[in-house]
């Protein structure tokens, strides 16, 4: 059976694409989240220059943003990155535009009248975003920010096509191995089936940390 | 109703003003909203703030807590003048409690940890001993019941309480109600000023907006009746509810106090602006 011969090995990928998804993720997270700020500043300069960021990484596709930063900046500044690395800055960047639209959101439903309440109580701006503002957007942030992680991790499978393996070159490269269709459309099915398995499954844990986070409203 | 819960307010008269207000102008763009503003507020005055909607009593106070910057004269609270972006902002706010129409309770924390949050954080207090004056403040609004609630699961009553008791912990040598009873369901009301009337009654400075004239009448020890950015009649409020001087004041204080004169035609009584009738 082929599964049981290959099944390591794509585990080991999926391994790979939760690691580099994860990576990705943290690097959407803070470059984001400055973005995201950057967009609810008073200062039109910084709000049109986020906006900007924003819109440029997430209209460029994921293929593109890989390619660039895999070949363009070899070529462009002799920066010679693994594929892995390379991964990582892409689906970051490209995460990291959606995310500061998630920060956004998050900080704009915030009411005012909350700030107002805790400057008023003669707390200085960084204790009222981070015991009143950010405690409240924070909740609002997670299901889309959920959302963030499970479209990087599915983003992750066009790295196959800079030569890194994770869960879907692993798959290509073992279907390659077998040289049998019937074998081949097997493993196809699996990487399928792995890769909607663990979607849901974190969609699932979203949920679930929606659910116990919320307060009466 | 006798008038000798009243703060003792005459002793104090000769005291430096706690607030003093020269020449306040606000402008919103290219609104006029407050044109001219000067009054002092001695300790232990209650004051309070009524006149028609959009005539700029909201927004003074906003300026004296610098919620909103002034585009002309001086607010001098405590001998120190107030300016939106000076540094010293944070330290005035301690200061001053304010209570806002719309509660403003931060929804992810309990009653009780509404009202230890900037006492801890600001006055840095132990959580223990704050969580202590917050219990004896909610005893004094009558929600000790309720402190682990979250404002979510309160009525508007119990959550303006719970605003009062919120600005009561930081010990503030003046309090601002900014409408605190217009967002509230009518059988709520009471509770709300019965809150006030013991705070007033325990001398507290109090800056009072409202429609609630009885209340005002009652407990307050002077009257500012503001309309189109200035104050036009400023006296005790027996004297401006029974005996108005001014024309405006005179309609206004009719349509509040005897809604069925001035409800022909409208449905909404208290917000018939007075200069209708004069048009």
């Amino acid at each position: 059976m082929i599964l049981i011969e290959y099944g390591g090995a794509l585990l080991r990928g999926l391994g790979i694409t939760l690691w580099v998804s994860c990576l990705a993720l943290i690097l959407a997270a803070v470059v984001g989240a400055l973005i995201g700020i950057a967009r609810t500043s008073k200062f039109m300069s910084l709000r049109v220059a986020a906006t900007a960021y924003t819109e440029f990484f997430r209209s460029l596709p994921t293929l593109v943003m890989l390619f660039f930063v895999f070949y363009g900046l070899t070529a462009a500044f002799n920066i010679n990155l693994s594929p892995f690395v390379a991964a990582t800055i892409a689906l970051g960047l490209e995460g990291s535009a959606l995310m500061s639209e998630v920060v956004r959101g998050g900080l704009q439903s915030v009411g005012k009248g909350q700030k107002e309440a805790a400057l008023s109580s003669g707390m200085p701006v960084w204790q009222v975003e981070l015991y009143v503002v950010w405690p409240q957007a924070i909740r609002v942030m997670l299901p889309p920010a959920v959302g963030v992680y499970v479209s990087t991790l599915k983003g992750s499978a066009l790295a196959s096509s800079i030569g890194f393996v994770e869960l879907m070159q692993t798959g290509l490269l073992v279907r390659e191995r077998v040289q049998n269709d019937y074998d081949g459309f097997t493993v196809l099915i699996a990487v399928a089936v792995i890769y909607t398995i663990v979607n849901y499954a974190i969609s699932q844990a979203g949920a679930h940390i929606e659910r116990k986070s919320n307060y009466a409203q | 109703m006798p008038n000798n819960l009243k703060s003792p307010n005459d002793a104090a008269a000769q005291d430096e003003p706690i607030l003093k207000v020269e020449g306040l102008v606000k402008r919103f763009g290219d609104t006029t909203v407050i044109k001219e503003l000067s009054f002092e507020v001695q300790p232990g005055q209650v004051v309070v703030l009524v006149g028609p909607s959009g005539t700029g009593k909201s927004t003074f106070l906003r300026c004296v807590n610098g919620l909103e910057d002034i585009q002309g004269g001086k607010i001098i609270f405590e001998g120190e003048e107030v300016k939106a972006r000076h540094s010293n902002i944070t330290a005035i706010r301690r200061r001053i409690g304010m209570i806002f129409q719309n509660f403003n309770l931060y929804p992810h924390l309990t009653a009780v940890e509404n009202v230890t949050l900037a006492p801890v954080k600001v006055l840095k207090e132990s959580p223990e001993s704050a969580k202590e004056r917050a219990m004896e403040l909610f005893r004094k609004v009558r929600l000790e019941h309720r402190a682990t609630a979250y404002p979510g699961e309160m009525s508007g009553g119990e959550q303006q309480r719970v605003a009062i008791a919120r600005a009561l912990a930081m010990n503030p040598a003046l309090m601002m109600f900014d409408e605190p009873t217009s967002a509230l369901d009518p059988e709520t009301v009471g509770d709300v000023l019965a809150v006030m009337e013991e705070l007033a009654a325990e001398g507290r400075t109090m800056l009072v907006v409202t429609h609630e004239m009885a209340f005002a009448d009652h407990v307050g020890d002077r009257m500012l009746f503001m309309d189109g950015g200035y104050v036009v009649e400023d006296g005790p409020p027996s004297e401006l509810l029974n005996n108005p001087k001014n024309d405006r004041t005179r309609q206004f204080v009719n349509s509040v106090l005897k809604p069925e004169a001035a409800m022909k035609g409208t449905a909404d009584s208290s917000e018939v602006p007075p200069n209708i009738a004069a048009r």
